[in-house]
């Protein structure tokens, strides 16, 4: 067998070449398996006794087991149905999951118009602007409930803007590792930018607070927690901060994007764990989405006291810092709130998607059934 | 003449014996050969060259350059360059070892030794230094070197035997004859050295029977034919020396004019694959123009607005070249719809489609250990879309074995055998065979079954004896005794010599001759007869007699021939024994067995040598001469005793007619192409069930010029449009001839079976261009089509033919040199390997023992490797469509940035690793249904031929599939992930795991498609069991099975071919014609007899 395998890597290779040869080429070639045939010639010579003849075998006669499979009306119709049946029960589950899910959302640009128009001009850059929304939750959101900053018709997945990223200064390694980056790879006096690329560049960068209104005059911080809303393989391998006693010099010789505020190092200054490459809402930012509508995580809620089973109904409102713009483009943004569920947030489409299998599924199997059961009186089709 | 110009312009050759530096002003070619394609230099230019002039190499060339510039990079390189490295390597290796070999075969060629005559002295010289003008020296079973004109021999009279198997595959003795002024040179070096001769002769071509040129020597000029030219690639047989004179050499020899130029074959699926990659081509730089539109327009609409964060290069600020640098990025992206893999994957599918042929145990030859072999890798999956299969005769269908298979002796037959209850045996292996080994000469392979024979021999029974003496008599074989007493016999018919053998077997053994006796042992005793009388064979008479004179002074006329010619000339007496040996001569003919009818006649002297001066009256006659002499023949072949008959078998391989009903269940067509003459052709289409007597027609076209074989034509025409009026005038033949054209209307109209059988002359009129549509259109209606007396070339000819203006997929299968060139043109060549030569094999395909293997591998494995084939490249199209649109998709939501969907690794990997295994698995080992099915049932082999497998409309249901697929998997993803978030709340609407997302489904999706693809489950007709029937009452053909138009009588009667030594001093009728005159009376006769055959157009005799 060790033989018969070395024949078919070698035949393998050998094709690459079989191509665009003229059959008067290979009139000199050795023949396939020429190394095993040659053997054999010489044990022929020798000895006289083995032939020639091709080994036996299953593989080489071509009569390896095979799988022949009769498709018959009565082997193939309990699949269809049972097939239907896991489509349409994984759909409605899904669908009543979907329904579960308590998501409100609210997109600001409009309602803090001001702060759109002056972020439209760059020159007020410095300029803080900020902008409070009230709403409403009329029902009570149980358990975890996350708070998502959403963005429409921003193209993280424009193939310039995705590439302009250096995975390698990411990893800390060598921070002034610009490669691929551009254009944000330096500034003009040649120092190497960190994080460089596009994408680090445009990273949002509002702020968001959430108050709950237990009543009209009180006013409670609802507490939001910036840890855990990466993936796991983000944090702990994929972004590194450089090896250094503290994190400003690990970052000397480096310069911040230019639509930045503040340096890498400074993004979060209430938890100094929190900075550099390792900042959460940087990796979550740098997660590139796959669509121009997308929604990031930027907090979860904190389950403590008012909160430990969720968000109550009630008034609140939001505190944004407005910063990143968006009207240039014409795009939106917003704050979702969700609460989740197995399958995830509020996504009906998973499970009408297997419903509408699943009922195609099954009217199929009863056409079929049909079509088999008014054959199956006329015999003669199927006796042959 | 320069010397550029010169191949252009030789309209005449003029050679000057032993006098080079005349010779070099002409600068003819010498005789080195080169097949090679390139050398040291040469090698990497040429081949590179040679290799990107494959579409596909082009075409990864032109992307791996687009992939260089940055501006439209849309994947790196590495995508593409590192399997077009691969496979450029890998080609140019396998094509230098080629090469290398090719070096070394011509090497060996040109590198053989001749002695050539330089300086008065006779010097071992390479091949490749003899020049035209040299005199080289020629020794027994020596190649020929080059085209040579024959000087002189050992032989008498400047005789000499070769066999010219190479060139047109006769087994047979030819005689080549000197001039008898330079016979007289000898083996006199001094004065052939001194010869000076020109010749003065027509211009290289490829024409082997033909040779017009002219012999200036000494003030005389002497006319040269082919008869005085022996050619390269003959042997030298039977002749211990003979001197040439070197007249075409190398590329000029007949030979290398005759070996058609090796085209690049490539398989329909090949070139139609070539269409398609080119359409899908279009389609791609559709799809980039639609892309490139919305990139345009996005920039200008949205991009414009989005500088702050989706930052775009100063150059590209412009939208339209935006547009125009996106659309060279998609050119790249979407490539992958026709990515590399495909063609590597076809190559690796049809290599192991290859091994599978060459492993094949029921294709393994084990009398000979020859396996099966594919010799080309490239052609699997075209054998299972033949259409036509052009055989050659001898060796291929039959085993070129003239076995003595029945008699008829004095009413009764012999050689079939019965059991106990009366029942007839089958005679197979196992059959237990007459035991000659009381006879020490007798020929151990022969083989007879039938113990009565020779109880008849022993009881003693005269007309058994009569039989066989005349048989042992009778003929014209060369005995030759080899070391102790071994017998061999030199034999011009293969029949004769089966004759010959079957007496020597029976008791009478033919010893040897002179020309005036026969010596022959009749059972055990030695007895020498007189030949009184040699009438020879000719076509027109169709029987040979000797007259001999036995020891007791009895004189006999021994006679053999066509039975119908035989039966006339009998004496009424035998009214009785004729009805009954016509009925089991008519048994034998059924059978397909050759028959030939034997009769004597017992002569007092004084008749004889009354007849004998009549006789030599006219063989001195000046006019009428044959006329005259063959009224004496008739005179005395009268009244004579009928013996009874033999029925030769022209041994068909096993399984021919099997095979051959098979594949014309099959719907495959089968022409026999054979240099042999009309007689035998037709018998062996008998004996294999070709040709029926149930046929409503069989037409034969033998016309001598254009206007005959028009005519012939015409009237085949007219039988088989009969019904269709007003067909007559040239209009309406006009129509039906764009009929022809326009598709196979005609055919349909013509019902019955019929028969073409045209010989080779009339082929020549009929391949020209005013009658060729006819000829076609004739032998494409008629069930079977046998060419006769064809050269190589015309069966190349006739190959192209059918190629040409039908459109169908042709086989040619041969096993001898004279097939090459139809081996070559054919789309598949096919050739029987584990005989003598190996010229066919070396220029084939396909490579095997046996004819019948031909059904299993098309039936089997060509169906096979057109099934899994088309399978393949159906799957394979859907999956890099399913596969490369998602891009497309993806590209309206991308702001049309070519941002690919998957990773650049899923994107180099996927054809190679992520979803190779099962389609590879599926092209290679597949078996839609058992090869015993395939088998049993031949019109299962019917899809390949209408080419329904693969073909454009198929195309375009895999491609539409393919984009459904891609779409569903580039949709479904995107509702899903729209406004989506994991269980835990992160969010997973990224980049990456919408990629990975859309990979997993597609491999899956794909994967589980390959199980899908629709299973063939054609419900055939079983086929009948197709034994061997015998058919009673099929027509009888009789006659000699002689390669050459004339028997050898006169040769043997004049003693030339026999050694001087051997040459009695005296005898009776010593010389019957004038020694001088003897050669120039062969050569007329030889001219008038080919005429006279040509004209012969009797098919049944």
């Amino acid at each position: 067998m060790a033989c018969l395998f070395r024949g078919v890597v070698l035949g393998g290779l050998v094709p690459f070449a079989a191509g665009p040869l003229s059959p008067q080429n290979s009139k000199f070639l050795p023949k396939p398996m020429s190394h095993q045939e040659s053997q054999e010639m010489k044990s022929n010579n020798c000895q006289g006794l083995p032939s020639r003849m091709p080994d036996n075998t299953a593989f080489q006669q071509q009569q390896l087991p095979a799988w022949r499979p009769s498709l018959t009306a009565r082997a193939v119709l309990p699949g269809f149905f049972t097939t239907g049946v896991f489509f349409l029960s994984m759909g409605i589950l899904l669908i009543l999951s979907a329904k579960s899910v308590k998501e409100i959302e609210i997109t600001y640009t409009d309602i803090c118009s001001n702060c759109s128009k002056l972020r439209e001009n760059a020159s007020n850059f410095y300029k803080e602007c900020t902008c409070s929304i009230s709403f409403f939750i009329p029902e009570k959101m149980p358990g975890n409930v996350y708070m998502y900053y959403k963005l429409y018709n921003f193209y993280q997945n424009y193939r310039r803007y995705i590439i302009s990223r250096n995975n390698r200064q990411l990893l800390g390694e060598d921070i002034t590792n610009v490669e691929n980056c551009a254009p944000f790879q330096r500034v003009s006096n040649d120092i190497p930018i960190a994080p460089c690329g596009a994408i680090a560049n445009s990273m949002f960068n509002d702020t968001i607070l959430l108050s709950y209104y237990p009543n009209s005059s009180t006013r409670i911080n609802v507490p939001l927690l910036s840890s855990d809303i990466t993936w796991w393989t983000d944090k702990h391998v994929k972004f590194q901060n450089p090896k250094s006693s503290n994190l400003a010099s690990a970052f000397a010789g480096t310069v911040k994007p230019p639509y930045w505020r503040k340096p890498v190092y400074q993004l979060d200054q209430g938890n100094p764990e929190n900075n550099g490459f390792l900042n959460s809402d940087f990796i979550v930012w740098m997660r590139v989405a796959a669509l121009p509508t997308f929604k990031k995580l930027y907090r979860r809620i904190h389950r403590i006291q008012q909160f430990a089973d969720g968000l109550p109904a009630g008034n609140y409102s939001l505190d944004i810092s407005y910063n990143f713009p968006v009207t240039l483009f014409k795009g939106e943004k917003g704050v979702v709130l969700s609460t989740v569920m197995w399958s995830g947030g509020k996504n009906f489409f998973l499970g009408i998607a297997y419903t509408t299998t699943g009922a195609v599924t099954w009217l199929a199997a009863f056409s079929m059934t049909a079509v088999h059961l008014k054959l199956k009186k006329k015999k003669a089709f199927f006796q042959c | 003449m320069f010397c550029g110009e010169k191949k252009l312009l030789e309209t005449e050759r003029r050679v000057k014996a032993n006098d080079r530096e005349f010779n070099e002003k002409f600068q003819y070619a010498n005789n080195r050969i080169h097949t090679s394609k390139y050398n040291v230099l040469t090698f990497l230019p040429i081949n590179l060259f040679e290799q990107f002039q494959r579409v596909a190499n082009a075409y990864f060339l032109f992307l791996l350059i687009l992939q260089l510039i940055p501006e439209i990079s849309s994947l790196s390189w590495f995508t593409t360059i590192v399997p077009l490295v691969l496979v450029l390597t890998i080609t140019a290796v396998k094509d230098a070892t080629d090469d290398f070999f090719r070096h070394k075969s011509d090497n060996q060629v040109n590198n053989r030794l001749s002695e050539v005559l330089i300086n008065g002295r006779l010097q071992s010289e390479k091949w490749m230094n003899v020049k035209a003008g040299d005199i080289i020296k020629l020794e027994n079973n020596q190649f020929v070197a080059a085209d040579l004109l024959l000087l002189s021999s050992s032989e008498p009279h400047g005789l000499c035997y070769i066999e010219t198997a190479e060139l047109d595959g006769e087994t047979n003795l030819k005689v080549r004859h000197a001039l008898p002024v330079t016979s007289e040179l000898g083996a006199d070096i001094s004065r052939l050295a001194k010869f000076d001769g020109v010749v003065a002769c027509e211009p290289p071509n490829n024409k082997l029977d033909k040779f017009t040129g002219e012999l200036s020597w000494k003030d005389n000029k002497y006319p040269l034919s082919n008869e005085k030219i022996i050619l390269r690639g003959c042997v030298l047989r039977n002749t211990s020396w003979c001197f040439g004179m070197v007249i075409f050499a190398g590329p000029d020899t007949k030979l290398m004019q005759n070996s058609g130029r090796t085209k690049f074959k490539r398989t329909s699926i090949d070139r139609l694959m070539n269409t398609l990659v080119l359409w899908i081509f279009g389609f791609l730089v559709c799809m980039g123009i639609i892309l490139a539109i919305g990139n345009s327009i996005w920039e200008h609409q949205v991009g414009d607005y989005f500088q702050a964060f989706l930052f775009r290069d100063e150059v590209v600020k412009n939208p339209i070249f935006s547009g125009f640098l996106t659309f060279w990025s998609y050119v790249i992206i979407l490539n992958t719809v026709v990515p590399i893999s495909l063609y590597v994957s076809v190559e690796v599918i049809r290599l192991g489609h290859s091994h599978f042929i060459n492993w094949d145990r029921k294709m393994y030859y084990s009398k000979k250990e020859t396996l099966a072999e594919a010799r080309t890798t490239t052609l699997n999956e075209e054998l299972g879309q033949i259409e036509y299969v052009f055989s050659d005769k001898t060796g291929t269908l039959t085993q070129n074995i003239m076995t003595f298979n029945k008699c008829s002796i004095n009413g009764r037959t012999y050689g079939e055998i019965y059991d106990n209850l009366g029942r007839k045996i089958e005679i197979n292996e196992k059959t237990k065979s007459v035991d000659f080994s009381f006879n020490p000469q007798a020929d151990s392979r022969f083989r007879f079954y039938d113990h009565s024979l020779i109880e008849s021999i022993k009881l003693g029974d005269p007309k058994v004896h009569e039989f066989f003496r005349l048989l042992a008599l009778c003929h014209t074989v060369m005995p030759e005794e080899k070391n102790e007493g071994k017998l061999i016999y030199q034999v011009q018919s293969p029949d004769e010599g089966a004759l010959v053998t079957a007496a020597r077997n029976f008791g009478f053994v033919f010893k040897s001759r002179t020309p005036e006796t026969i010596t022959i042992e009749e059972m055990g005793k030695v007895v020498t007869y007189q030949l009184l009388a040699f009438l020879d064979f000719n076509n027109i008479r169709k029987r040979m007699s000797v007259i001999v004179q036995n020891p007791e002074g009895q004189i006999k006329l021994y006679c053999k021939g066509a039975d119908t010619i035989l039966f006339e000339k009998l004496h009424p007496s035998n009214e009785e024994l004729m009805t009954l040996t016509s009925d089991h001569l008519s048994e034998f003919g059924g059978e397909g067995l050759r028959t030939l009818a034997i009769a004597y006649r017992d002569l007092n002297e004084e008749y004889f040598t009354e007849w004998f001066k009549l006789l030599e009256e006219a063989s001195r006659g000046l006019d009428m001469r044959d006329e005259r002499i063959a009224a004496a023949y008739e005179e005395i072949e009268r009244d004579m005793m009928l013996l009874g008959a033999t029925a030769i078998e022209d041994k068909l391989q096993d399984g021919v007619i099997e095979t051959i009903a098979s594949l014309s269940l099959a719907n495959i067509k089968i022409w026999v192409l054979t240099g042999d003459k009309q007689e035998t052709a037709m018998n062996i289409g008998y004996s294999c069930n070709m040709l029926t007597d149930d046929m409503n027609e069989v037409f034969v076209i033998s016309g001598q010029t254009a206007a005959d074989v028009w005519e012939e034509f015409k009237k085949a025409k007219e039988i088989l449009f009969e019904r269709s009026t007003g067909f007559t005038n040239g209009y309406a033949f006009c129509e039906k001839l764009q009929e022809l054209k326009l598709g196979s209307t005609v055919e349909e109209t013509v019902t019955g079976d019929y028969a073409l059988i045209i010989n080779g002359h009339s082929l020549g009129y009929a391949l020209e261009a005013n009658l060729q549509n006819e000829f076609l259109e004739i032998a494409c209606i008629c069930k079977t089509v046998i060419c006769c007396r064809v050269t190589p070339l015309q069966k190349a000819q006739v190959v192209e033919l059918v190629k040409m203006h039908r459109k169908a997929v042709t086989l040619a299968i041969g096993d001898g040199a004279n097939d090459i060139s139809m081996i070559k043109s054919a789309h598949i060549g096919v050739g029987i390997s584990g005989q003598e030569g190996m010229q066919a094999v070396l220029a084939s395909d396909y490579s095997f023992a046996q004819f019948r293997y031909l059904q299993r591998l098309l039936l089997v494995h060509g169906r096979w490797s057109y099934f899994r084939m088309c399978k393949f490249l159906c799957y394979f199209f859907y999956k890099n469509f399913a596969f490369t649109l998602v891009h497309f998709w993806f590209g309206f939501f991308c702001g049309f940035s070519a941002q690919t969907v998957y990773d650049q690794w899923f994107i180099t990997l996927f054809n190679i690793v992520y979803t190779s295994l099962p389609v590879l698995a599926m092209g290679i080992f597949d078996q839609d249904v058992s090869e015993q099915n395939s088998l049993d049932y031949p019109n299962l082999y019917g899809p390949g031929q209408l080419n329904l497998l693969f073909n454009k409309r198929k195309f375009f249901i895999c491609i539409a599939h393919g984009v459904y697929t891609s779409f569903a998997l580039f949709f479904i993803p995107y509702g899903v992930f729209y406004n989506v978030a994991g269980e835990d709340g992160k969010h997973i609407t990224d980049y990456q795991s919408f990629a990975v997302t859309i990979a997993t489904s597609l491999v899956i999706v794909v994967s589980v498609q390959v199980r899908q693809l629709q299973r063939a489950q054609d419900k055939a007709t079983p086929l009948k069991s197709h034994k061997r029937q015998p058919r009673r009452t099929s027509s009888r053909r009789s006659g000699y099975a002689f390669a050459h138009q004339e028997g050898y009588g006169e040769l043997i009667t004049s003693g030339k071919n026999m050694r001087v030594k051997n040459l009695p001093t005296s005898g009776l009728g010593k010389t019957m014609y004038n020694s001088t005159s003897w050669i120039e009376n062969l050569c007329k006769k030889t001219t008038d007899t080919v005429n006279s055959f040509s004209l012969d157009r009797t098919v049944k005799l």
